[in-house]
């Protein structure tokens, strides 16, 4: 938040002693102001790109100070189940004759999974593989497994980022679902 | 400790406290489930497993039951499971605690991702309490409190959300558990 001081203000008479006083504390306060504003910018992007959506919001909503984690937590078993599924994906596409059910079953969870942490385009990829799959499309599998494979890595990209960056910035009151 | 039937839950400070099951085998969705229990008060102890199988492990309706008459099983108020899961599906655990605990059944919920009307009144036809559709918010988990479970003396209600739970005092000559009474819950 900027300061604005009016030469007419008294208050700018303060404003060297203001200066004075917080020297040591004021570029911190910036940098930290700054980092703030970077993650709400990070996670309005991950919504305005559609890459999460409100369930999202949902996984913050549970996390307090007995689960101070939460998020993080869940997001991390996210990736290490639906990489093991991605895996079995992959290796269940290599054979033939292909079991259709088989990779249903596979994309059901992963799509269950990502619905439940608000992953919007690895849902809607997800959904696309299964309409395939019931149509015993192999081809269309294949091309729709590449998205979600990107998708999904995508994602983890982000999600990395965005942690990280929360990590810096420190706890904070819980956002707001403008972002801000 | 007791079998997994027959359960109104155990007491604990602040309330009644109820057992809730949770069965499926997605850990994510587990996490989940479980952290909007516990998230919407004191009142669930969650119990989270990853089978059919464990579920019946847990509920002590597994066959080698009367080889190990000594097992620990955990009771439970209410079961809330998903109905894909491989090998024991959702529906084959409803089935079967339906028939096992005909004389104190426990409510079983079915959670499903799918909103397929035919899968719903499957589930509703043997005995099913509630479907609700996944992933879980904190409504649906607040309806769970209407279906722990009534104890043989408790009054008729005008809807089939209003439950009443009884407490009895705990003779101090018995191994009998308090539990909650006099309390509508809607």
């Amino acid at each position: 938040m900027a300061l604005h001081f009016s030469s007419a203000h008294p208050i700018s008479a303060l404003h060297p002693l203001l200066c004075f006083f917080l020297h040591d504390t004021y570029p911190e306060m910036e940098y930290a102001s700054g980092l703030q504003r970077q993650l709400a910018s990070m996670k309005k992007n991950l919504f305005d790109q559609g890459y999460l959506d409100e369930q999202f919001y949902q996984l913050e909503e549970l996390q307090d100070e007995s689960s101070p984690n939460f998020v993080e937590e869940v997001v991390t078993l996210f990736f290490r189940d639906s990489s093991r599924l991605v895996a079995n994906i992959d290796q269940a596409l290599q054979k033939y004759p292909q079991d259709f059910r088989r990779l249903d079953n596979f994309m059901h969870q992963l799509k269950g999974s990502a619905s439940s942490i608000g992953a919007a385009k690895m849902k809607n990829e997800c959904t696309s593989f299964r309409e395939f799959c019931n149509k015993e499309n192999r081809e269309g599998c294949l091309r729709s497994f590449q998205k979600v494979k990107k998708e999904h890595a995508v994602l983890k990209q982000k999600l990395e980022n965005y942690f990280q960056l929360l990590k810096q910035v420190g706890p904070v009151d819980k956002a707001t679902h403008s972002g801000n | 400790m007791e079998e997994g039937e027959g359960s109104n839950g155990g007491v604990f400070e602040g309330g009644l406290e109820v057992r809730v099951l949770v069965v499926d085998d997605s850990p994510v969705e587990r996490r989940m489930v479980e952290g909007l229990l516990k998230k919407s008060g004191a009142m669930f102890q969650v119990i989270a497993v990853d089978s059919g199988k464990r579920a019946m492990e847990v509920l002590g309706l597994t066959d080698d039951k009367a080889e190990h008459p000594t097992v620990d099983h955990q009771k439970v108020d209410i079961i809330l499971t998903d109905y894909s899961m491989p090998e024991m599906t959702g529906y084959d655990l409803l089935k079967t605690v339906k028939e096992q605990s005909c004389r104190k059944p426990i409510p079983v919920i079915i959670m499903s991702s799918e909103n397929e009307p035919q899968r719903i009144s499957r589930c509703r036809a043997i005995g099913a309490e509630d479907f609700i559709l996944k992933p879980l918010q904190t409504n649906d988990v607040l309806r769970l409190r209407s279906y722990a479970r009534p104890t043989e003396l408790s009054p008729r209600t005008g809807t089939k959300r209003k439950m009443t739970l009884e407490l009895m005092a705990e003779n101090s000559g018995s191994d009998r558990r308090p539990r909650l009474a006099g309390l509508a819950v809607s």
